[in-house]
């Protein structure tokens, strides 16, 4: 009987996972919810450590800074290390300047990952949940503690092929992870915040992802 | 009677069918105005005359998006510059876009002979790690995505280099990915293949744009503006050719009344427009037969000086006597009929001999049909004009004209007061006799040209007036005098004498200079390994860059990049543009942007000892003008003596002859003095007016000469004389009124002429003074 009991509660617990990962009509309020309660002032601002896994290299390269939102559509990341390197989204436009060189510009259409990027972080710093909605079909899972999910797929066809999709975990109302799949399978996760110190040496893509998930 | 009548007018009709078939089936109108200058003497003028048509400057159009958000622009210029970048008319279209396909992939391996990269710099390992640590910084850098696809095969990045040296000199500002305008438009550069002062292909080449812009899904609520020397040709074309189609209608509506009120017989009118119709048609129809071309200014201008032939009717239909048939009053008026007919066609025939292809056809086309309009006057009109007629000399109101007219005093000394009153003002006129500038004959709106200002400064495009041309024995010499010239170039940029210079080797390095760079790339061993020193400890997978070897090692053994091989690209029609054969020599086109200090330029030219110059094609084209003018004034020399034997030969007089010349030679110059007066440049086109003026002059004092003896005839004179005078006026008081200038110059010159002309030949007539 306890086992049978035991089952039941298993099953039970697997069903109600199940139910939070269906986006069920309650389940895009609590998103839009959890949205609207991560929106600060602009301008704000956070520190960030990236890790980036490329097909191409051996090693994941690690940048870290700060992220800003300026209000509007307008962006700053400033990467402190390993050199310093400002690069602002404005108007479209991506421009970058490097420390002893001249700056260069290019447009945020030729940067699709920059678009949805600056989609969903202006976004989730505005608390705008139908901006958010507009760009991306936005799913919400949350697991027993605090932590939650939310993982974006770009509706924009032609964007969902560089990208495939964006998970952002946190918890509260505060993120820590930006996780960015891109379809030839490089992935960049952006910790942030306090997460950012959590940085290890040499970060690999399941630690990073469990880092993530809060366990 | 009634029956041949018939037959004779069904003849004529059939006959001007056939012809107006046989023009409309092979007239070929050529607009290109080249054909329509004379053959170009100096090499400046020839180039000129090539430039005009093929050079970069005038193929250039300068497009601007404009009505809708940035973002919606961009993507409009980014369609449209695909749309146009796959038509046969446009070689080149530039938008600002970084686009790697202006290399094709055969092409790629050819950017390490192309990119200067390898003058100053070896591919070695210490080069190469500082290039691979970039790169990681690079795709740490939001510009990663940009980098992936290209970073395996080029390394270095030559692609973007080239990219950056082919961009022009000043570009814009680059906003969504596409050059934009201070005022929030996206702008685009179309050189056209067509030449960029025929107006109707440079049209066809804009209605493209306009169309392939309408075509675009997004474009509503968008425009697109056009601007540039095609632009304007085509502007000013249709500009000239507007108004002239409108003023031409309503003259016609008041010409067709005149001739009504004065004759009170639409049958008479009606028939009177067939010797016309009949010069006109013989006219084309013997270009037709003689030339391959007829250019589009020789028909204006024919229809023009055409003209005179419209006084033969309307002579035959004022000198009708009541009880008398058209046939007799042709014959009798006939003999002087012919002395005008004739010295209007030497006149006419003068342009022949100015050896200037446009000018031949003007004469010929004249020629015949001042000819056709003549004989058919005398032996077909008269056959068809009703039998009875109203005699215009028993009109009460023109007998008390005669009448005022033969009391006016006619004292002596008229003629010598006009003639020094002439002088004086010839001589005392202010400003510049000529005007050589045929552009300012056809001005454009302002508007049109601060907005191509504005546009060429914003995008940095080449002056229309300058170019630096570089001679050398050979294409490849070219190609060297260009890379010599390059630093001389870029200290001038440097002390903004010119904002900016494309030199040939911009695009195309010297053959040398390409085996230079190709001599200093690595062998496939040695890349391998300076590739394996630079990478160490660095993330790179092993092997990542072997696309990078595979080109290295292609573009040694690659055949150097000529001209010709280069042209199976946009970018080498762009090359082949700027080099050119000449004289068993070869000349380099370097376009010049935002000249600001002409001298400096100039000094450079010098410094040079030949092999450079600097072309203004202004210059170049203004003393084109002046040779054009010289050859027309000396034709008009040889004519003035040719009608002064052919009109003394006709009426047998010395004296009578200089009754008739000295009318018209005062009159005209009248007309040249009171112009002058008033400000007046003489251009061509008001020469080519004071020759029909004084066509015109030449028949009222050749009929005013005449001494008939009879009252009733001397008032028929008097009113066939009004009646052209009247429609003169009528014609040419319209096209005076013209807002453009170049008609303007042919109505005001044609009206003041006619009007000094009349006045004149009353008061010198010899026997009014009998009275």
């Amino acid at each position: 009987m306890t086992s049978g009991s035991k089952t039941w509660t298993l099953l039970c617990g697997l069903m109600l996972s199940l139910c939070a990962n269906a986006s069920a009509p309650e389940d895009a309020a609590t998103a839009r919810a959890l949205v609207a309660s991560l929106g600060r002032p602009a301008p704000a601002s956070t520190p960030f450590a990236e890790a980036r896994f490329m097909k191409m290299l051996e090693r994941p390269l690690v940048v870290s800074g700060q992220l800003a939102w300026l209000g509007g559509d307008k962006l700053e990341r400033t990467v402190e290390r390993p050199t310093r390197e400002v690069s602002t989204i404005a108007d479209g436009e991506v421009t970058q300047q490097r420390e002893g060189r001249s700056s260069r510009s290019f447009s945020l259409k030729r940067a699709p990952q920059l678009q949805l990027l600056l989609d969903s972080f202006v976004a989730l710093l505005g608390g705008d949940a139908s901006r958010l909605e507009q760009a991306f079909t936005v799913q919400h899972s949350a697991d027993g503690a605090d932590h939650w999910t939310l993982t974006l797929t770009p509706r924009d066809a032609k964007l969902a092929q560089t990208v495939s999709r964006i998970d952002i975990d946190g918890s509260g109302n505060e993120p820590h992870c930006m996780r960015m799949q891109e379809a030839d399978g490089d992935v960049a996760i952006d910790l942030l915040g306090d997460y950012a110190a959590k940085m290890p040496a040499t970060p690999t893509r399941d630690a990073l992802t469990v880092l993530c998930r809060g366990s | 009677m009634r029956r041949s009548r018939l037959t004779l007018l069904l003849l004529w009709l059939a006959t001007l069918a056939a012809l107006g078939l046989f023009v409309a089936r092979y007239l070929t109108v050529s607009t290109d105005l080249r054909s329509f200058m004379p053959a170009p003497t100096t090499p400046d003028q020839r180039l000129l005359m090539e430039q005009v048509g093929e050079g970069p400057g005038s193929r250039l159009l300068l497009l601007a998006i404009t009505g809708k958000s940035d973002e919606q622009i961009a993507a409009l210029s980014q369609q449209l510059a695909v749309t146009l970048r796959k038509d046969e008319r446009y070689a080149q279209v530039l938008n600002g876009s970084f686009d790697i396909g202006t290399l094709d992939d055969a092409l790629l391996p050819y950017r390490y002979l192309l990119s200067p990269t390898l003058d100053h710099q070896p591919l070695d390992a210490a080069y190469l790690r500082d290039e691979l640590e970039q790169r990681l910084d690079d795709l740490s850098s939001p510009a990663a995505s940009l980098l992936k696809g290209l970073l395996a095969r080029d390394p270095t990045l030559e692609v973007l280099k080239l990219a950056e040296r082919w961009s022009p000199p000043k570009s814009p500002e680059v906003v969504q990915g596409v050059w934009f305008s201070p005022q929030h438009e996206a702008l685009l550069l179309v050189l056209t293949r067509a030449a960029g002062f025929d107006p109707d292909a440079q049209a066809q080449a804009i209605d493209g744009i306009h169309r392939d812009f309408d075509a675009l899904p997004d474009h509503a609520g968008a425009s697109v503006v056009v601007s540039g020397p095609g632009y304007f040709s085509v502007v000013a074309n249709a500009q000239t050719r507007g108004q002239a189609e409108w003023i031409g209608r309503i003259s016609t509506v008041g010409f067709i009344v005149l001739l009504l009120l004065a004759y009170r017989s639409i049958g008479s009118l009606l028939f009177s427009a067939l010797p016309i119709a009949s010069a006109a048609l013989a006219g084309i129809g013997a270009l037709v037969l003689l030339f391959p071309q007829v250019h589009g200014i020789t028909l204006a201008f024919g229809f023009t000086l055409l003209g005179v032939a419209q006084e033969y009717p309307i002579r035959v239909l004022s000198h009708r006597r009541a009880g008398e048939s058209a046939v007799e009053s042709v014959r009798e008026l006939w003999p002087l009929l012919l002395t005008a007919i004739a010295s209007a066609c030497i006149a006419y025939a003068a342009f022949f001999a100015s050896g200037v292809n446009g000018l031949k056809q003007l004469a010929v086309f004249t020629v015949t049909g001042l000819l056709v309009a003549g004989f058919s006057t005398r032996y077909l009109l008269p056959y068809l004009l009703p039998e009875r007629v109203h005699d215009v000399a028993n009109m009460g109101w023109l007998i008390r004209a005669r009448r005022f007219v033969d009391h006016l005093p006619r004292p002596r000394w008229v003629p010598l007061l006009v003639a020094v009153a002439t002088v004086l003002m010839l001589v005392f006129a202010q400003g510049p006799f000529w005007q050589n500038d045929l552009s300012a004959l056809t001005p454009l709106p302002r508007d049109l040209l601060m907005r191509d200002a504005r546009l060429r400064e914003a995008l940095g495009a080449p002056d229309v007036r300058y170019l630096l041309v570089l001679q050398a024995p050979d294409e490849q010499g070219v190609l060297a005098l260009s890379e010599k010239l390059e630093p001389a170039v870029d200290a001038l940029v440097a002390r903004h004498a010119v904002d900016a210079v494309e030199l040939p080797s911009r695009y195309l390095p010297s053959e040398a200079l390409q085996r230079a760079r190709q001599q200093a790339l690595p062998d496939r061993d040695a890349l391998t390994h300076a590739l394996a020193d630079a990478e160490q400890g660095m993330p790179f997978q092993p092997g990542l860059f072997e696309p990078f070897v595979n080109d290295v090692e292609k573009a040694r053994n690659l055949p150097l990049l000529t001209p010709e091989r280069f042209a199976a690209s946009p970018l080498g029609q762009r090359v082949s543009t700027m080099l050119m054969p000449r004289d068993g020599h070869w000349l380099g086109l370097g376009t010049l942007s935002g000249v600001h200090d002409v001298d400096a330029l100039q000094t450079l030219a010098r410094d040079s000892g030949g092999a450079v110059r600097l072309l203004d094609l202004k210059g170049a084209a203004e003393s084109l003008v002046v040779d054009y003018r010289a050859r027309i004034l000396h034709a008009l020399l040889g004519a003035t003596l040719l009608l002064v034997i052919a009109i003394i030969v006709a009426l047998r007089s010395v004296r009578r002859a200089w009754h008739v010349l000295a009318p018209m030679t005062l009159a005209t110059f009248l007309v040249l003095a009171v112009e002058r007066v008033s400000g007046v440049e003489v251009s061509l086109f008001h020469l080519v007016a004071l020759i029909l003026a004084a066509g015109l002059g030449l028949h009222y004092a050749l009929f005013f000469e005449r001494d008939t003896g009879d009252a009733a005839e001397q008032r028929r004179t008097l009113h066939a004389t009004l009646v052209c005078v009247l429609s003169a006026l009528l014609v040419f008081g319209m096209l005076a009124w013209s807002t453009i200038p170049v008609l303007r110059a042919i109505g005001l010159t044609v009206s003041l002429g006619v009007a000094f002309h009349f006045c004149l030949s009353i008061l010198m007539a010899p026997h009014a003074r009998q009275d």
